[in-house]
């Protein structure tokens, strides 16, 4: 480690303790009122399900979409690469040998790389943005309270509708690569084997897959900020935080994102399988 | 919290609800201990599992220890998932039920 890198640290933590003691002195009542909680805004008189939005799950993506582009657009591709695009590289390789790996089907290998690729990316974003302390709104008995750096920032990943939309994507994606690369016959036969009997088992087997793909993820991240918060609600929000928050978002929110596009891989690779 | 409150309000008029609000809130709080207690235990001997054959493995040959923690994390992540379901679960009883 050299003095720039130690210097980086050092600045990073002294503005963790100064949030700390500002969290301290400026918010000494975080009660838990509204934990888990989200805030729902809805446009039409009678809120249902049709017209009911989560505004900072669609705020967050957002901006997520955004800071990937800008990061994208800032990348300069050169025969002598650079350190970002060192790592671009490397990261996208390793998923490209994963791609290789699971899908038989050679035809079908570059559509499901930038698919799980596209979702590792977003879903890693947010899973970092969990670990940073940030703004976050919840709802109490009288409007929405606004908390600044009290808590990380809301992710777009804590909100079970972008993970269930994301494993049900998945599910229909690589049901309409079985049955183009198989034939339509052939994929209704993959329902009804080995005997027809097993009918109603093939198809909750398929129903069970996003469940338990989105579940994961939301479970990981929603229960790891809940714990955090309950165990910093004790301590006023003062140092402990910051580590559990580096655990839970940043080594979690890797892992699962990691896992979430491999398993999209293996799912959407083995329904190609002859 | 605004629960709590509507709950002692029931408790201190002294009415036959109040029986059913404490047992309401006994069966919640029990039932959430209960579910992430025992829904964790699955997950902790699947883990353990995981964690030690990979051990073995790593002890066998020390040159593929860096791909066998690749795969060992992820095979832990996809073993928790049980035990999250029951966190969902538990949380849903806490947070979710008024």
């Amino acid at each position: 480690m050299n003095s720039k890198q130690k210097r980086t640290l050092l600045i990073l933590f002294s503005i963790y303790v100064v949030l700390g003691l500002v969290n301290m002195f400026f918010f000494p009542s975080a009660d838990l009122e509204g934990v888990g909680l989200r805030w729902a805004y809805s446009f039409g008189e009678n809120p249902s399900f049709w017209n009911t939005i989560n505004p900072m799950t669609v705020i967050m993506s957002s901006a997520i979409i955004i800071i990937l582009i800008v990061f994208a657009a800032g990348v300069k591709f050169e025969l002598i690469p650079n350190k970002k695009q060192a790592l671009i590289e490397s990261l996208l390789g390793y998923f490209w040998e994963l791609v290789e790996d699971a899908v038989p089907n050679e035809k079908y290998r570059k559509p499901i790389y930038v698919i799980s690729t596209t979702l590792f990316l977003f879903i890693l974003i947010a899973n970092l943005l969990s670990g940073m302390p940030g703004i976050n709104v919840t709802p109490v008995s009288d409007g929405i309270k606004i908390g600044l750096f009290t808590d990380t920032w809301y992710t777009p990943t804590s909100d079970l509708n972008t993970n269930a939309t994301f494993a049900l994507m998945v599910l229909i994606i690589s049901h309409v690569f079985a049955a183009k690369a198989k034939g339509i016959g052939n994929w209704l036969k993959m329902f009804i084997e080995p005997t027809p009997l097993l009918l109603p088992l093939n198809l909750i087997g398929e129903l069970a897959k996003p469940v338990s793909h989105s579940l994961r993820l939301f479970g990981n991240i929603f229960g790891g900020g809940i714990l955090v918060l309950i165990i910093s609600y004790m301590l006023k929000y003062f140092l402990l935080p910051i580590f559990l928050w580096g655990f839970f978002g940043i080594f979690v929110g890797l892992i699962q994102a990691f896992v979430f596009s491999l398993l999209a891989i293996a799912y959407m690779g083995s329904l190609l399988e002859e | 919290m605004a629960v709590e409150q509507v709950a002692q309000e029931i408790v201190k008029s002294g009415s036959e609800a109040a029986l059913g609000t404490g047992l309401y809130y006994l069966g919640k709080f029990v039932g959430a201990g209960l579910a992430m207690g025992i829904g964790a235990i699955g997950p902790g001997i699947g883990e353990g599992n995981v964690g030690a054959h990979a051990m073995d493995a790593m002890a066998r040959q020390p040159e593929m220890a860096g791909t066998l923690t690749t795969r060992m994390l992820l095979a832990m992540a996809v073993t928790e998932s049980t035990g999250l379901y029951s966190l969902v679960i538990a949380l849903l009883m806490l947070i979710v039920l008024p």
